[in-house]
């Protein structure tokens, strides 16, 4: 039963990272990364992380896509009206060879590096409390990983100054070249 | 769950190709950070993986608390690049009236 939930759950986050890709309206884009992200945290709670399919939820389904939408609603790039059935300006079409090499080489090199992979192959029976538990995760962030969390504090307040500054409109003035 | 990890492997695997296929095709900047978003999500996935892999191979089973720590510092650089990625967006469209890459060619050697 849940071993079929895994295999539902991954066919709908490759269905929603393909919409992604592939739908015209950048708005469908979104909605489509929001049921893969929402598959995706259903796996994590498959595969016994219960704390980090919240996080996923909570910081990517909650903000980070709210965010998207957002800024598509503030630039106005939603089409209201009914889209050309395809649309040849959607992809850049002299990458298509490099994209093609790209994802078979990713592909092939992953495909025979997993199928090597010993342990891997194997699957085990979750222990009842899940793989991470807030106290061996506090544990790890507050003790041997003390130093890269003290730093993600200081990488926040630096992007929360950088966003201001890049998102304020220029200045009226001669510096600024008198655009408003 | 009693899925092989390695299928868990092979999903973050396509996740990240069609991520990686977005970055290169896509002509609008907003889906090309979505594909990034992608991307970083799979690598998630990935250490997750191999969070259990390891936890299989310990005695007992007992968890390992580095590939969630990982996943998390992850899902924090996903958001603080998602915010300042869509920052650059909307400077760049005040700037260009656009948000196609094509427009954005200046800076190219």
């Amino acid at each position: 039963m849940e071993n079929a939930l895994f295999y539902v759950m991954a066919a709908g986050a490759l269905a929603g990272a393909l919409g992604v890709v592939l739908s015209r309206n950048p708005i469908a884009s979104v909605l489509a990364l929001l049921a893969a992200f929402f598959c995706l945290a259903t796996i994590y709670l498959l595969a016994g992380f219960q704390l980090l399919a919240a996080a996923q939820i909570l910081v990517y389904a909650g903000a980070v896509m709210v965010l998207f939408l957002f800024v598509i609603m503030l630039l106005n790039l939603g089409h209201a009206g009914p889209l050309p059935r395809v649309d040849r300006t959607m992809f850049v079409r002299r990458r298509s060879t490099l994209a093609i090499a790209v994802v078979a080489a990713l592909l092939g090199a992953s495909a025979l590096g997993i199928s090597g992979m010993r342990a891997a192959q194997a699957s085990f029976p979750l222990p009842a409390h899940g793989l991470d538990t807030p106290e061996s995760l506090a544990a790890s962030l507050f003790g041997p990983y003390a130093l890269p969390f003290e730093a993600t504090s200081l990488l926040l307040l630096a992007t929360a100054v950088a966003v201001v500054v890049l998102a304020k409109r220029a200045r009226r003035g001669p510096t600024a070249g008198g655009r408003g | 769950m009693n899925v092989p990890n390695a299928h868990l492997l092979y999903l973050a695997a396509g996740l990240f190709a069609i991520g990686v296929a977005g970055f290169l095709l896509r002509r609008n900047v907003i889906v090309v950070l979505m594909s990034i978003e992608l991307m970083l999500n799979a690598a998630n996935l990935s250490f997750l993986a191999g969070s259990r892999m390891h936890a299989l191979s310990s005695p007992g089973g007992a968890p390992d608390p580095q590939g969630p720590v990982f996943a998390i510092f992850v899902i924090v650089i996903a958001a603080v690049e998602a915010a300042v990625g869509l920052a650059l967006v909307i400077a760049m469209y005040r700037h260009k009236k656009s948000v196609s890459l094509d427009d954005a060619g200046e800076l190219r050697g």
